[in-house]
C-alpha cells in the first residue's frame, strides 16, 4: 500500500468519524437549544394569557395561527397539571403530521376554571436545524474534497525527491562504478536521506573496488609461487629411480597444481570481466570462431566417439570483444565435450539471433539457475572447476545477451539470445 | 644455442636454466632491469626469456631497446600478467611469443625451439631424431623418408616430444599444449592420442620411442 493511500485512508476515516459524531452532537444540541427557545416562547405566551386575564378578567380570543394555537376549555382545575410536552400535530394545509410543543395550564377567569392549551409547531425549528446541518455538511464535504486534492497533488509533489532517490538507488550498479547522482532537495528529511544514500554508495563502491583489487592482486601474487612450484616439480620428474608410489604422488601434486593455477586464472578472468577490462569491441564473426574451436577439439570429439551436428549460419557479425567471444565459444564447446557421455552427441546451432549448444549427458543434481553461479557444479564430474558457465554468463551479461539452460530428453541445452 | 633468462624470481630462473641446460642450451641469467640491459647490449642471444615486471624497470623497455638497436634476438615474454593487453602490447613491440606464468618447462622449451627455428633457419628447419625427420614448415613428419599420415594434433604431439626429447612430460603439459588450458579435468583422452601416434610410428618401421612413465606422463627417448 502506498504511503499516500494509507495516509489518506486514515485521514478520511478519522475525518468522517469526527464529522459523524460531531454532526450528530451538533444536530442534537442545536435542536435542544431551539426547542428550549420554543418552550420559552410558550412560557411567554402563558404569561401573556395570565396577564390578559388578570387585567380584563376575561379570556383572550383563542388564536389559531399556522404555527401557534391557543385553546381554552372549561375544565376541573384539579385534573389539570401544568406541563410542557411534545405532541404530534396535524397540519391540514400540508396534510402531514408535524412535531410540536404544547403547554397546558389551568386558569381562572370570571370564576370559571379553564384549561389552556398553547401549541406551537416545531416545523420551523426543524427546518432551521435541517438547513443549518445541511449547510454545515456541504462545507465539510467541500473541505474533504479540497483536502483530498491537496493530498493527492501536493503530497505527490512533496515526495518527488524521495521517488527520485529511490529511482537512483534502483539503478545503482556496482560494476559500472557510477556514484548515485541525487537531486538537491530543500526538505530536511530528504536532504538527510540523500546525504546518507550518497555516503553509503561511496563507501560501497570503495569497498567493492578494494575487494576487486585484492582479488586481482592476490591472483597475480599467487602466479609466481605457482610457477616456481610447477617448474621445480617438472625438474623433479626428470630424476629417475622413483618408486611407483613416489611417482604417483608427483603426478597427484602435478594435477592439483594445474588445477590451482587454472582456478586462479579463471578467477582472474572473472575479475577482469567485472572490471570491464575488455572494452574494445569489434565486429566478431561468431561462425568463424565456432568453426575454429570445433577444429581444435575435433580429435577430442572423435576420441570420445561423439556425434557432432552443426547448423551454423554464416555471416552473423556481433559487436563484442574478440577475446570475450573466443572465451564464450570455447567454454560452451569444451563444456559440451567434458560433460558428455561416450557415444553421445553435440548439436550446435547458430542462427541470426541465437546460439544453441546442446549435448547428451546425465541429468544434473543442481537446479539449472545454480549452474551459472561460481563453483556450482554437478557432483558427477567433480574434476571440473565449476567456473566455465559462470564465466560464460558473465560475458553474456556484459553484452546483455540472454543465456538460459534447459535439460530434457537426456540433453543439456544452453541457449544464448543475442 | 645461447639463451638469456631475464627473470627476477631466482627459484624460477634456476629451474628454467636447469631444464634448458639439460636440453643442451647455454643459459645466462639476469635478475634485474639494469643487468639485463647490460647483457643484451654486450652479447647476442638466440633467444631471450623476458619477464615484464622487473626490479628497476619494465621488461617491455628492454624489448624496445633491443629492437631499437636492431638486435635480432628472439624474445619470448614470460609474465605473471596474462592480461590480453599485455600480450598485445608485448607482441606489437616486437616479441616473438608470449607465455603466461605458471607454465610447463616442456612448453617453454618447445616455444624456445620454435622461435629459434623461425629466427635461425627462416622456419625451413627439418628436425631429426634418429630415423624420424620433421619438417616444421611443411608440417610433415617422415620415418625413413616415408611420410607419416598424421592428424594435426598428432603432428603437434610428435613435434612436442622431439622438442622435449629425453624429458618426462606430464599429461597436463601435453593436454595444455594441444588444446589450450581449457581442458581441465580428466586427461584420459590423451592416452588415445599417444596410442594412435605410437601405432603410426611403429607401422612406419620405427622403434617405440614413446615411453610411458608410470603415474607421471611420457618420455620420448631412444634409450
Amino acid at each position: 500500500m502506498k504511503l499516500l493511500a494509507k495516509y489518506n485512508r486514515v485521514n478520511i476515516a478519522a475525518t468522517i468519524l469526527v464529522l459523524l459524531v460531531g454532526g450528530l452532537c451538533y444536530y442534537f444540541i442545536l435542536r435542544f437549544v431551539l426547542i428550549h427557545q420554543l418552550d420559552k416562547d410558550l412560557k411567554v405566551e402563558e404569561q401573556e394569557v395570565k396577564d390578559y386575564v388578570l387585567r380584563n378578567n376575561s379570556l383572550p380570543n383563542a388564536a389559531n395561527y399556522k404555527d401557534q394555537k391557543v385553546l381554552f376549555e372549561i375544565a376541573d382545575p384539579g385534573n389539570i397539571k401544568r406541563k410542557i410536552s411534545s405532541v404530534n400535530l396535524y397540519d391540514t394545509a400540508e396534510d402531514e403530521q408535524q412535531q410540536g410543543r404544547q403547554l397546558i395550564f389551568a386558569i381562572n377567569s370570571a370564576g370559571k376554571n379553564f384549561k389552556v392549551t398553547i401549541t406551537k409547531s416545531q416545523q420551523e425549528t426543524e427546518d432551521l436545524v435541517q438547513l443549518i446541518v445541511l449547510l454545515t455538511l456541504a462545507i465539510v464535504v467541500l473541505l474533504l474534497m479540497v483536502l483530498f486534492i491537496i493530498n493527492r497533488f501536493v503530497l505527490n509533489k512533496l515526495w518527488l525527491p524521495f521517488n527520485n532517490t529511490l529511482q537512483q538507488l534502483k539503478q545503482f550498479n556496482l560494476s559500472n562504478k557510477t556514484v548515485v547522482n541525487l537531486k538537491e532537495s530543500n526538505i530536511n528529511e530528504f536532504k538527510e536521506l540523500n546525504a546518507a544514500v550518497t555516503a553509503m554508495s561511496h563507501s560501497v563502491l570503495k569497498d567493492y573496488e578494494a575487494l576487486k583489487s585484492f582479488t586481482e592482486n592476490a591472483s597475480h601474487e599467487i602466479q609466481t609461487p605457482l610457477a616456481v612450484i610447477k617448474s621445480k616439480l617438472e625438474l623433479l620428474m626428470q630424476a629417475e629411480n622413483f618408486s611407483e608410489t613416489q611417482m604417483q604422488y608427483i603426478q597427484n601434486i602435478q594435477e592439483e597444481i594445474s588445477r590451482l593455477s587454472k582456478l586462479n586464472q579463471s578467477l582472474l578472468l572473472l575479475t577482469k570481466i567485472d572490471n570491464q577490462q575488455f572494452k574494445d569491441t569489434d565486429e566478431v564473426d561468431i561462425a568463424a570462431i565456432i568453426t575454429k574451436h570445433l577444429n581444435n577439439y575435433e580429435e577430442l570429439i572423435t576420441a570420445k566417439e561423439i556425434t557432432l551436428a552443426q547448423n551454423i549460419a554464416n555471416g552473423r557479425l556481433i559487436v563484442m570483444n574478440r577475446v570475450m567471444a573466443e572465451i564464450l565459444v570455447s567454454n560452451l564447446i569444451t563444456n559440451a565435450i567434458k560433460h558428455n557421455t561416450a557415444n553421445g552427441s553435440i548439436a550446435i546451432t547458430l542462427s541470426k539471433d541465437q546460439l544453441i549448444v546442446s549435448n547428451t549427458g546425465a541429468a544434473l543434481n543442481t537446479t539449472p539457475h545454480e549452474l551459472f553461479e561460481r563453483f556450482k557444479k554437478d557432483k558427477v564430474n567433480s574434476e571440473s572447476l565449476g567456473l566455465g558457465l559462470s564465466i560464460a554468463k558473465k560475458i553474456c551479461d556484459q553484452y546483455s545477451f540472454k543465456v538460459s539452460y534447459h535439460y530434457g530428453n537426456g540433453l543439456h541445452t544452453v541457449t544464448i539470445l543475442f | 644455442m645461447k639463451i638469456l633468462i631475464i627473470e627476477d624470481e631466482k627459484a624460477l630462473s634456476e629451474s628454467i636454466s636447469t631444464y634448458l641446460k639439460a636440453q643442451d642450451y647455454i643459459c645466462e641469467t639476469a635478475f634485474d632491469f639494469y643487468s639485463a640491459i647490460e647483457k643484451t647490449e654486450l652479447y647476442d642471444y638466440d633467444c631471450i626469456l623476458l619477464d615484464i615486471t622487473l626490479p628497476g624497470g619494465s621488461g617491455l623497455n628492454i624489448l624496445k631497446a633491443l629492437r631499437k638497436n636492431n638486435k635480432a634476438d628472439g624474445v619470448l615474454i614470460i609474465s605473471a600478467k596474462n592480461a590480453i593487453d599485455d600480450k598485445v602490447e608485448g607482441l606489437i613491440s616486437g616479441a616473438d611469443d608470449y607465455l603466461s606464468k605458471p607454465f610447463h618447462l616442456s612448453e617453454l622449451s618447445a616455444r624456445i625451439a620454435a622461435i629459434i627455428r623461425r629466427k635461425k633457419f627462416d622456419g625451413n628447419s627439418v628436425l631429426h631424431f634418429n630415423n624420424i625427420s620433421i619438417d616444421t614448415q611443411a608440417k610433415i613428419a617422415m620415418v625413413n623418408e616415408k611420410t607419416l599420415d598424421l592428424t594435426k594434433k598428432e603432428f603437434e604431439l610428435l613435434l612436442y616430444f622431439v622438442s622435449n626429447k629425453k624429458r618426462v612430460i606430464s599429461k597436463n603439459a601435453i593436454a595444455e599444449h594441444l588444446w589450450g588450458d581449457e581442458m581441465e579435468g580428466n586427461l584420459d583422452f590423451i592416452y588415445t592420442h599417444i596410442k594412435n601416434l605410437r601405432k603410426k610410428l611403429q607401422e612406419a618401421g620405427d622403434a617405440d620411442y614413446i615411453k610411458s612413465v608410470y603415474g607421471m606422463g611420457y618420455k620420448f627417448s631412444d634409450t
